[in-house]
């Protein structure tokens, strides 16, 4: 308010001869008025009792204070609105808006959902459309994946269930410098939702897959490698992130296996 | 501050009576000012409601964050070992405590994943393992403290009879041991109360553990 008011002491007069009536300390105050707002006291100035009408011409000015103060906090609160949505925005961005993000990722969710769909568990070996597979159906046991990193090829039958499961596949051609593969297991190795196998006959030296995603790099040290796990790592998983990666297959060998019976321990 | 400026408008609205034209637009102003101040503090007070617990709640690189992640990574490997001692130790009492300790650490995965989420944060971080503990803890090969090796994991599931007992108290003894020491750095860090109560039901159930497990130790050496 007072920032709306030309003073303190052109403010006070104006309160105090409101409270009193309006026909007694009227001229004074008012003439201060009109001098300082000379628009006021043109049509206010007709008979004398009128004169006091003037203030009316001050509160008219004053009430721009208020109002200015409000557009003022409208406008602080518009944009701590409007901040917040955006944080909200920006900060909640889905992994799957980073993972699209990656430069040249697949996202067979997107291009081929039907590939990724299937009735129930099958045993025994499996035809995949996409090398190596990123989805659809597979064995009941899983390929366990809690940072395994195998030296040989593994069951794709197996790795897909560890796929829906939340793990990320780091797959590389055999023939890869070993200095590259122990990068790649560096990332892998005590990362559970995590496994790494040699596949044979990869069209590029480096393979990532997650369900519906996969992305090929040619070397160990492109960034985008570390992007996709931190992207679909466990985020991918079909079943939460509480999915199992342990009590799977531990072997190795391309020949899926079936589960054991269990064996009851001997007591 | 809006009564006086609602007062003042209707003290000046009295000598304003006469003329006609003067009264009707001060008092409108006067609602108007009431009624906008209402709608935005409302919305100020309802725009601090929303932002408050984003601008509390634990960030990315936070400890809280971290301690999720991390414990999260610790259990699955307790969850492992110790459902490979459910299936194939030999004394009832390890199997005992081994499928107890599996389905807790399981649960605690569970709450710790949710909190990640609920704070709008990925399950995996940006930040390197055991970043978020002050005391400088070490990453071994991927392994956080009292974590075993591959080969060490490998060993328990291809053992036989006793030595699974064995093997799977030793290891998930030092499992404990390490994962109270990451307890005690979130503990020590973090005054989230939720984080707080969690982390220490933990600390208690581990260290109860911790006195079970040496007891079937010496059972198991017998």
């Amino acid at each position: 308010m007072s920032i709306s008011t030309p003073g303190g002491p052109e403010r006070r007069p104006t309160v105090v001869s409101t409270g009193k009536k309006p026909a007694a300390g009227r001229p004074a105050p008012g003439a201060k008025a009109g001098s300082g707002k000379p628009t006021g006291s043109p049509r206010a100035g007709g008979k004398g009792p009128r004169k006091p009408v003037t203030p009316v011409k001050v509160s008219q000015g004053r009430a721009w204070g208020p109002i200015a103060l409000f557009v003022a906090v409208g406008v602080l609160a518009a944009g701590i609105i409007g901040y917040g949505a955006w944080a909200s925005f920006q900060g909640s961005k889905p992994w799957d808006k980073r993972a699209n993000a990656i430069e040249g990722i697949v996202n067979i969710r997107k291009t081929d959902k039907a590939s990724l769909e299937y009735e129930s568990h099958k045993s025994g070996p499996l035809t995949y459309k996409y090398s190596p597979p990123v989805g659809g159906v597979h064995n009941a046991a899983w390929q366990n994946c809690m940072g395994d990193v195998y030296d040989a090829p593994i069951a794709s039958e197996h790795a897909v269930h560890s796929l829906e499961h939340g793990a990320v596949w780091i797959t590389y051609r055999p023939d890869l410098p070993k200095d590259q593969v122990d990068k790649l297991a560096s990332k892998v190795r005590g990362v559970e939702k995590t496994l790494m196998s040699p596949y044979e006959g990869l069209d590029k030296p480096i393979s990532l897959q997650a369900w519906g995603y996969q992305l090929k790099v040619d070397n160990a040290d492109d960034s985008r490698i570390d992007e996709f796990i931190k992207d679909l790592r466990v985020n991918a998983s079909v079943e939460g992130p509480t999915a199992l990666c342990n009590t799977g297959i531990t072997a190795t060998g391309t020949t899926p296996r079936e589960l054991q019976q269990q064996q009851q321990p001997t007591q | 501050m809006t009564a006086p400026a609602t007062t003042d408008s209707e003290y000046d609205e009295i000598p304003a009576a006469p003329d006609e034209g003067g009264r009707a637009p001060a008092s409108r102003y006067g609602v108007l000012a009431l009624a906008i101040m209402l709608v935005v503090g409302l919305l100020l007070g309802y725009a601090g409601g929303l932002l408050t617990p984003r601008l509390t709640r634990p960030g990315d690189a936070s400890v809280e964050a971290g301690f999720a992640r991390d414990m999260t990574t610790h259990h699955a490997q307790a969850v492992e070992m110790s459902l490979v001692a459910y299936r194939s130790a030999t004394l009832p009492e390890v199997r005992q405590i081994a499928v107890d300790i599996a389905t807790g650490q399981q649960g605690e995965i569970g709450a710790m994943q949710t909190w990640l989420r609920e704070w709008g944060l990925s399950p995996t971080g940006s930040n390197p393992p055991m970043s978020w503990m002050s005391d400088g803890a070490t990453v071994k090969d991927g392994l956080m403290p009292g974590m075993a090796t591959p080969q060490q994991m490998t060993a328990l599931r291809n053992a036989q009879g006793i030595e699974v007992d064995r093997q799977f108290l030793t290891l998930m003894y030092a499992h404990h041991l390490g994962g109270i020491h990451m307890i005690d750095a979130a503990l020590g860090a973090t005054d989230n109360a939720e984080v707080v109560r969690v982390a220490q039901t933990m600390k208690n159930t581990q260290q109860t553990e911790l006195n079970n497990l040496r007891q079937l130790q010496a059972q198991a050496k017998g």
